[in-house]
């Protein structure tokens, strides 16, 4: 019988850092992962001679060689940064309201002050304020919280204590009055999937911060090229993988892990097991609802299931120049009542926010010579998807896709005449690949309930941890940062035993 | 003193503590979304199916369709006009697959057609046509493919070129146009050897008979004497007078391989853009060393040993897709296409190298990093493979 270590359960983002970390401790380690490649939602596929990215848009944390990011510093401590080349974006986003305001925010703060002054004469000083907040908030975090300063108080970090859970909406009305403005300033609300309203503070300043301080990066190859590089590190470390091979069950036996058996019957013993399948699918499919601890039941049952995405891929028979396409991301925003925005995310209506990234704008080998390829994207989540029969389907996420390009054409008028290729991925799209409830790309919903203070990476089962998008934020270097940190509180744990 | 003493002090905190604690009394119950992934991709999508033959019915000397029913006896899941399914077969103790288009209309999934026709040294094909009974159940994947009418960007004038079998997938679309009443425009030009051998004549005339928008042309390349009409090959020129302007058609090409060389080639002679010719994968090529690119020093009777990771050893001709080299050793990895197209046998290369077709759909992280197509991976040396 074989015996490992560590299982770690799904070779996603957050999977293979921690199976790495571990490998590279000298652990014996089995990673099991449903699909042919790892990556989960990191990864790429093909449709005549384009090559889509399926799910990086903007890599934060990056910074360059002169000044590194967090995850810089952590994929060269993996050994894969000299396998992967990455490209800087120029710019943080142009964000066009059709028919109406369109502007490009650069990535430098005082660029962001000029830009928005100039629009915004009136609240030049203001959205200067503004950014020192988004500064001192995320400096204070960082000291306070990532470097854990064992003088941490309300006294040495007021900002850090005074505006964590406040909601981004609030904080805009203090510093602004053009409501343009506010929706410029927070048009990242459309990625995380929680309207201004309801996202907290600490995560717009935070990934502000982070895309203006490190830039945000794309990389050649794609989000395929990392997840690749990352599993040839861990096999070098001695790791063991398997794929086409889904964990089907943890066997937990008096509290404690004991094995994990695979969907073709082998059984893995081990007393630790990393998830990185959803909290959702690990407690009630792979330990059973009818093992379950109940605390971990409840840990759950206090969340929400979050948004997953509808993406239309599309593959020009043309350079972007000739679609008027000159930023790699591009926010198109039909409305600035973003509660009504995000209430569409809960219907088959058309939307009135995307995001549209084309990263030959930034990287011109991305698409063959003389072409080029559109990501657009918006969140949905899974619910209306489920009342769709089967056989409408194809006719329904056709329709839809058409409402989104339509969107884009307010903004690109020539979209269409240009496709060469084209597919749509809907949330049910999103769950056949990923397998999460509700096809989830973020894992639950990110309130401010959601965020890192009230969640743990461990079960109440001894030795289930987790790792991924479900117990941390979504998006890549969340999740490729809370691999290696759960890899680290279960060495700890192995060392302690 | 760490951040958990001094939580409280954060503004908000206790406030949200509370929330917490209602939602966890009150707060929406997972258990019900218990294997929610599962249970919905089994009606959309379900990894493999069971399919029972029901009835089996002779289209032409050389051709018959296979009814196939869910042997569960559910509804089978839903599919597009054009995808296909891979069938799972043994024969002499070999597992294999084929893809097969499915040829009946996507309006009803009581059954899905498949056409199959007998092709020399067909090993399938044979125990489809001679050895399957009514009662005979299949393991198949779930429909696949991506040579389906694409309303984003194929428009609604559409002419298919179909050569023999290639039939198949432009039955389905010609029916559901027919059967929904699509306002689409279908120019169909069917080549097959001798009129005997033409696959659904009878239906296609009546269709075409009814259906203003389907016109219907038969193009015979061994016509026997007397024959008063298309003969030859599909050319430029046959496609030119019969379509008129081609600006703005779609143009779909299915057949044999022989005949997408030709066809692809005639229809480059028109100056299509690329995105106006949808070509369906073909499977591999029939001679892999005379592909462009194929080393000299290699032959298709070399034999190289293939290890994999951490398991067996086989070995595998140079001629020979990888894929058939493991099957034959008793070895499955997921299959589906079997043209290099779709990925779903996507493996990790551990050392060696191998050829592949062009045509084999690799992503640069694939060349980068050793990923492979086994369905049309043809090794050069010596394997290692991880699966």
């Amino acid at each position: 019988m074989a015996v490992y270590d560590v299982v770690v359960i799904g070779a996603g983002n957050g999977g293979l850092t921690a199976a790495l970390t571990l490998a590279r401790a000298g652990r014996k380690v089995a990673l099991l992962e449903r699909h042919n490649v790892p990556g989960g939602c990191a990864t790429s596929f093909v449709r005549g001679r384009f090559e889509f990215e399926v799910a990086l848009h903007q890599l934060s944390g990056m910074g360059t060689e002169r000044m590194p990011g967090p995850l810089r510093g952590i994929l060269s401590e993996f050994g894969v940064l000299d396998k992967l080349e990455f490209v800087e974006m120029e710019n943080l986003y142009r964000v066009v309201f059709p028919g109406g305001i369109d502007v490009t925010l650069p990535t430098d703060r005082q660029g962001i002050v000029e830009v928005l002054g100039g629009l915004f004469p009136k609240e030049k000083d203001a959205v200067a304020s503004f950014l020192d907040l988004v500064y001192t908030y995320s400096l204070e975090m960082v000291q306070g919280v990532f470097f854990r300063d064992p003088l941490i108080s309300k006294e040495k970090y007021p900002t850090f204590f005074r505006y964590t859970f406040r909601n981004v909406e609030d904080v805009l009305d203090e510093f602004f009055t053009d409501p343009y403005l506010k929706a410029i300033l927070s048009v990242y609300w459309g990625y995380t999937g929680v309207p201004p309203r309801l996202m907290p503070f600490s995560d717009l300043a935070v990934i502000l911060w982070a895309y203006i301080e490190f830039k945000p990066f794309h990389l050649k190859g794609g989000s395929q090229a990392l997840s690749n590089a990352l599993l040839d590190a861990y096999l070098k470390a001695g790791g063991e993988a398997r794929f086409n091979c889904a964990a089907r069950s943890i066997e937990v036996e008096g509290g404690r892990v004991r094995a994990v058996v695979t969907e073709h019957g082998d059984r893995l013993e081990t007393s630790y097991v990393i998830s990185n399948a959803s909290t959702v699918h690990t407690y009630l499919d792979l330990v059973g609802s009818h093992r379950l601890p109940q605390d971990d039941l409840l840990k759950i049952k206090g969340r929400t299931v979050g948004p997953s995405a509808f993406t239309v891929y599309m593959g020009f028979d043309c350079t972007p120049e000739e679609l008027g396409v000159f930023e790699t991301s591009n926010f198109i925003v039909a409305t600035i009542d973003m509660d009504s925005a995000s209430e569409k995310m809960r219907t088959l209506e058309p939307q009135d926010w995307a995001m549209f990234s084309c990263y030959d704008v930034s990287d011109p080998d991305f698409s063959p010579p003389g072409t080029c390829q559109g990501a657009l994207v918006c969140l949905q989540y899974a619910d209306p998807w489920y009342r769709v029969e089967p056989h409408a389907y194809a006719e329904t996420k056709y329709r839809y896709a058409d409402a989104m390009i339509s969107l884009a054409e307010r903004v690109f008028p020539n979209l269409r005449a240009h496709i060469e290729e084209c597919e749509a991925a809907s949330p049910l799209t999103h769950m056949r690949y990923l397998g999460h409830p509700g096809g989830a790309i973020y894992g639950f919903d990110q309130y401010a309930k959601d965020s890192a203070f009230f969640l743990t990476n461990q079960s109440s089962i001894e030795g289930l941890y987790h790792a991924g998008s479900w117990v941390t934020g979504g998006g890549f270097q969340p999740t490729l940062t809370s691999g290696r940190s759960t890899a680290h509180a279960v060495l700890k744990a192995i060392k302690g035993r | 003193m760490a951040l958990k003493d001094v939580l409280h002090d954060i503004e908000g905190y206790d406030e949200l503590e509370r929330e917490i604690e209602i939602l966890r009394k009150y707060g929406p119950d997972h258990v019900e979304r218990a294997e929610e992934a599962a249970r919905i991709m089994a009606v959309l999508h379900p990894p493999r199916l069971s399919l029972k033959v029901s009835e089996i019915i002779e289209e032409t000397p050389s051709t018959k369709t296979l009814r196939l029913v869910s042997a569960k006896g559910d509804l089978l899941p839903p599919f597009m006009a054009g995808q296909y399914v891979n069938l799972f077969v043994e024969r002499d103790g070999v597992r294999t697959s084929r893809p097969y288009s499915i040829s009946s209309s996507p309006t009803q999934t009581a059954y899905y057609d498949i056409t199959v026709r007998a092709v020399e040294d067909g090993f399938v094909s044979r125990l489809l046509l001679e050895d399957t009974r009514p009662g005979d159940v299949f393991e198949s994947t779930s429909p696949a493919g991506t040579f389906t009418h694409n309303p984003l960007f194929h428009g609604d004038d559409l002419v298919f070129l179909a050569g023999g079998s290639g039939i198949t997938p432009f039955m389905s679309m010609i029916r559901e146009t027919a059967d929904r009443g699509l306002d689409r425009k279908i120019l169909l030009v069917y080549g097959s050897r001798d009129p005997g051998d033409i696959v659904f004549k009878d239906e296609l005339e009546r269709i075409a008979a009814r259906r203003k928008n389907i016109a219907v042309h038969h193009v015979i390349s061994e016509p026997p004497e007397g024959y008063t009409g298309l003969a030859g090959f599909i050319t430029a020129d046959l496609v030119k007078r019969l379509a008129g302007d081609v600006t703005g058609k779609t143009f779909y090409v299915c057949g044999p391989a022989a005949m997408y060389e030709r066809c692809l080639a005639e229809l480059a002679s028109l100056g299509l853009p690329r995105k106006r010719v949808r070509t369906e994968a073909y499977g591999p090529p029939k001679n892999v060393t005379a592909q462009a690119g194929w080393p000299k020093h290699v032959s298709a009777d070399d034999v190289f040993t293939v290890k994999i990771s951490g398991g067996r050893v086989l070995s595998a001709k140079a001629g020979e897709p990888l894929m058939v080299s493991l099957e034959k050793a008793h070895i499955q990895i997921p299959a589906q296409c079997r043209s290099g197209e779709c990925s779903l046998c996507r493996t990790k290369l551990l050392s060696g190298t191998v050829f592949h077709p062009e045509g084999a759909r690799l992503r640069k992280s694939d060349r980068q990093f050793g990923y492979i197509h086994p369905c049309v991976a043809y090794p050069l040396e010596d394997l290692e493979i991880l699966i």
